[in-house]
């Protein structure tokens, strides 16, 4: 085939060029807009699995671009890590598929055309950010996605969107100068901006303290990203207020960049092992631990469904960076299949919420009681992401932090397995009562329990994700083994 | 230490400034001087990226009959006009934010909204 050859580009092209051209395929008309979405999403998709699948056969795989040979061209670079593009696509497509009618309801028409335009941006930014195997290309990928984010939050036009996107923004942009500067230093210590590249050049000797400034800087700037404890203030608004289909996304892809990021950093300096990493670590440690707890106890004294699916979202990501920060090999592979066991999770949670506010207007639990009844599908997708999140062991949740839990056991630090157990009897207390609230209490509004079910379109998304999390749960070794020689190479030289 | 502080003019110099518009944006109150916060911090990265590129005496890398080295590297140059188009991009959104919170609530100063929630 013709385009064989720049088929690891496509899977950035294809999301772009269908992106910026909807509003003029649309003209204005918001169905013709989802349905090219949809289209377009399911090519991205297909692109990605082929790719995942090559991976899986041949090890990573380059593209370089123009055919100029890194360092001195642009080269996008598939590894296992990058497989994750495909769950972007994937739930990409599942959540534009849910807006189809939930983007009738809550957007003006006249919008529609536009949020579906920034929604695939978003994506694009996000499977390029996956894909890229440059620094600066990193930052470009991540300006897309973050700044079609900030609009997005914005979209929903409620009264307090402007101001959680205003300091979604803010904090997003200072986030981004701050790799950015890091960016800048690594060049100035290399001279290259080809990761790889990079990373040999670093053994061949720099000076340490650029070096260790300039990775504080990155790892700051990828902390508030990825929304962890005390850098997590942008988040709970802006998850909230979002559409929920938009929820979905940023709280299931769109905060994992920020510890995708992270982890491309690893990447380079543990190939290169020029510096002691034992102090960031320990800070990621411990700032991932207080993340999980903390989070999870904002979470106990939410009322409102999607703020506390939000602080959820903080605890889980806790998870991850406390994983990375460990980094013994189990831990390290914990984290990385976390990143997406959480996507699926967080997004079935999000979806079925959305649903829920769609069908009956209300967001909080307490106007929400008895809705398992009304909604019995919708009800049992939410139960099923609830106990996939607190990790109850036939479902996604629970290998991916029993191997981050037998990590720390690995590294030394018992204390941090012990944290994370806590953590998760936190997280179900909060879940227990958004359970305990939707089967089992007095409905407050009586016609929530006879609402009636979810259109097929929303119903869909929520139930192929819901049965990913059991699917997942059960076939949890192919992740795991899918992502271990990754991990194993990126350790190789410290000897983890 | 002074001496290399004075080899490196160009490097502290961004530091300051960067450090001024991080400032500017924690201790702001009023949305558009936090936002014009940033874009200083903006200038003071790309400043301080473009800097890295110079070289004493050295002439636009362009191929020629004439052409004759030290050249100044192109590399950061290319990289901060890509950097300029982002912090326009960021700029526009968060102005069109701004005017729509000014919209709704009659105010841009982050106390009284914090007030009004």
């Amino acid at each position: 085939m013709l385009l064989w050859p720049h088929w690891l580009a496509l899977v950035v092209v294809v999301p772009l060029a269908g992106s910026v051209v909807t509003p003029a395929v649309a003209r204005g008309s918001g169905r013709v807009a989802g349905r090219w979405a949809i289209g377009v999403m399911t090519v991205t998709f297909a692109i990605a699995i082929t790719l995942v699948l090559r991976v899986a056969q041949t090890g990573p795989f380059s593209y370089w671009f123009g055919g100029w040979e890194p360092p001195y061209g642009i080269e996008f670079r598939f590894d296992e890590f990058s497989a994750f593009s495909a769950v972007i696509a994937f739930i990409g497509l599942l959540a534009v598929i849910f807006s189809q009618r939930y983007a009738e309801q809550a957007l003006s028409p006249k919008r529609i055309p536009y949020y579906y335009c920034l929604l695939m941006l978003n994506l694009t930014g996000m499977i390029g950010f996956t894909v890229t195997g440059d620094l600066f290309n990193t930052y470009v990928f991540m300006e897309i996605l973050s700044l079609s984010g900030y609009a997005l939050v914005a979209v929903s036009g409620e009264k307090t969107a402007e101001m959680a996107a205003f300091k979604y923004l803010v904090l997003g942009a200072v986030s981004s100068l701050f790799v950015l500067l890091s960016i800048g230093m690594l060049y100035a210590l290399t001279g290259s901006l080809n990761m790889a590249d990079v990373s040999a050049r670093l053994t061949a000797g720099v000076p340490k303290l650029p070096l260790i400034v300039a990775l504080a800087a990155m790892t700051l700037g990828y902390m508030v990203k990825a929304a962890v404890f005390p850098l997590h203030i942008w988040l709970p608004d802006a998850h909230a207020i979002a559409p929920s289909p938009v929820s979905a996304v940023l709280s299931g892809l769109v905060v994992k960049m920020g510890v995708f990021g992270m982890l491309r950093m690893y990447q380079i300096v543990y190939r290169a092992d020029v510096v002691d990493l034992s102090v960031l670590n320990t800070v990621l440690v411990w700032l991932g631990a207080i993340s999980i707890v903390m989070g999870a106890f904002f979470a106990i004294f939410q009322d409102d469904i999607k703020m506390m699916l939000a602080y959820s979202t903080i605890s889980n990501v806790g998870y991850i960076v406390m994983g990375l920060g460990l980094a013994s090999q189990y831990s390290l592979i914990g984290a990385s299949v976390h990143v997406f066991n959480h996507a699926l999770i967080k997004s079935t949670l999000f979806l079925a919420a959305g649903a829920i506010i769609h069908r009956t207007g209300y967001r909080t639990l307490t106007d929400l009681r008895g809705v398992g009844h009304g909604m019995p599908l919708t009800g049992g997708a939410m139960a099923i992401g609830a106990i996939s999140i607190v990790g109850i062991p036939p479902t996604a949740g629970f290998l991916c932090k029993w191997y981050i839990a037998l990590g720390a056991f690995q590294a030394g630090r018992p204390f941090f397995g012990f944290a994370l157990v806590f953590g998760a009897l936190f997280i179900f207390i909060y879940y227990i009562r958004m359970v305990n609230a939707f089967y089992f209490q007095e409905p407050v509004h009586p016609e929530v329990a006879r609402i009636g079910e979810a259109p097929v379109s929303m119903l869909a998304p929520m139930l192929i994700l819901a049965a990913l999390c059991l699917v997942m749960g059960i076939l949890g070794r192919i992740p795991l083994s899918f992502i271990e020689p990754a991990v194993t190479r990126m350790l190789a030289t410290i000897g983890g | 230490m002074i001496e290399a502080l004075w080899t490196n003019l160009d490097y502290a110099a961004s530091v300051v400034l960067f450090s001024i518009g991080l400032y500017c944006v924690i201790t702001r109150n009023n949305l558009i001087k936090k936002f014009m916060g940033l874009n200083i911090m903006e200038t003071a990265v790309f400043a301080f990226i473009v800097a890295l590129g110079v070289v004493e005496g050295g002439d636009a890398p362009i191929m020629g009959a004439d052409a004759s080295p030290p050249f100044t590297n192109p590399i950061p140059q290319a990289l901060i006009l890509t950097g300029i188009v982002v912090a326009v991009s960021t700029t526009a959104i968060a102005l069109s934010l701004i005017i729509r919170v000014y919209r709704q609530t009659g105010t841009i100063e982050a106390d009284e909204l914090r007030e009004m929630e």
